[in-house]
């Protein structure tokens, strides 16, 4: 009925997560210091956010016996970022890889993963919307669309 | 004919135990899969006709309104898409719920609210037993339909 893939080993799929809370955080520091105003103080609030997110995931992961995947010293932006409407798509892109990566907790067959990821995409999710202005039909999939 | 038999029995009680179903008692029951699919169907079906009616009845909305059914009828292109349909069994196409639609406009506002969060939360429910790639596209509905609740709510951007 559908294709069927290998689900993933929930550690993996954590650890994917945990990198994409890393680069958030990173991201929001860059994005962060070109608004000013409401969408700063919303900046400083998304990236405590992610702040938090990152160290449930590293609490989840030392509990499953693994070590959590650290942050790099520097990150590749995806676009330069020159000012604040390029700081806005950074934090909408930032928070669509979040949604990404905890989309693919989901693929896990263990159920109680599986729910922590559905829940943990809907507040990346909704910043998207808010950073970027406009909704998608897929959230977590790549550009909004279903891969066919 | 002593080794003919020892062969013969064997396939004999295979072919016993495949036989198909009987066509007196209809259609096989369906999956686990299959039942969460087609649940998954109506409810978009469901939200698709409060839009449209509440978008008949307030035409100022239609701006706001149309890009969130829009993705409504992705998630249900998307959906069918899934779904080989069992014989004797064709996809659901029939509303089951068919609410009033509220004399105000916030108040109608309010009840497409409910009906996606309510959506959001029952797709939740379908992520248990459901195949890796399911899963997937139920959570991305879900997240979906959060979404709608917010922009219903307040708008969106910062």
């Amino acid at each position: 009925m559908t294709a069927t893939e290998p689900a993933p080993q929930p550690v993996q799929a954590l650890q994917a997560a945990l990198a994409a809370e890393h680069a958030a955080v990173y991201g929001y520091g860059v994005a962060g210091a070109m608004l000013t105003g409401a969408d700063q103080q919303a900046a400083l609030t998304d990236w405590r956010a992610h702040q938090e997110a990152r160290d449930t995931l590293e609490a989840m992961i030392v509990k499953l016996g693994a070590t959590p995947v650290a942050a790099s010293a520097a990150y590749e932006l995806p676009f330069a970022v020159q000012g604040a409407r390029s700081a806005r798509r950074l934090a909408a892109t930032l928070e669509d890889g979040v949604t990404q990566a905890y989309l693919g907790v989901v693929a896990v067959t263990d159920e109680t993963l599986r729910t922590f990821g559905a829940l943990a995409m809907l507040p990346p999710a909704n910043r998207a919307v808010a950073w970027r202005g406009s909704t998608v039909s897929f959230p977590g999939m790549g550009d909004g669309t279903v891969p066919s | 004919m002593l080794a003919a038999s020892a062969t013969t029995l064997p396939l004999f009680a295979a072919l016993t135990a495949c036989a198909g179903p009987d066509p007196l008692k209809g259609p096989p029951p369906l999956s686990a899969d299959v039942r969460a699919l087609f649940s998954a169907v109506t409810a978009e079906q469901n939200l698709i006709w409060i839009y449209n009616r509440t978008m008949a009845s307030y035409s100022a909305l239609a701006p706001a309104l149309t890009p969130l059914l829009a993705e409504h009828e992705a998630h249900l292109a998307q959906l069918r898409a899934m779904i080989v349909e069992p014989p004797g069994r064709s996809v659901p196409r029939t509303v089951t719920s068919k609410p009033a639609v509220p004399g105000t406009r916030s108040a109608a506002l309010a009840q497409l609210r409910a009906a996606e969060q309510s959506a959001s939360t029952t797709q939740l429910r379908r992520l248990a037993g459901a195949s890796s790639a399911l899963a997937q596209l139920y959570a991305s509905i879900a997240a979906s339909e959060a979404t709608h609740v917010t922009v219903l709510t307040s708008g969106s951007g910062h």
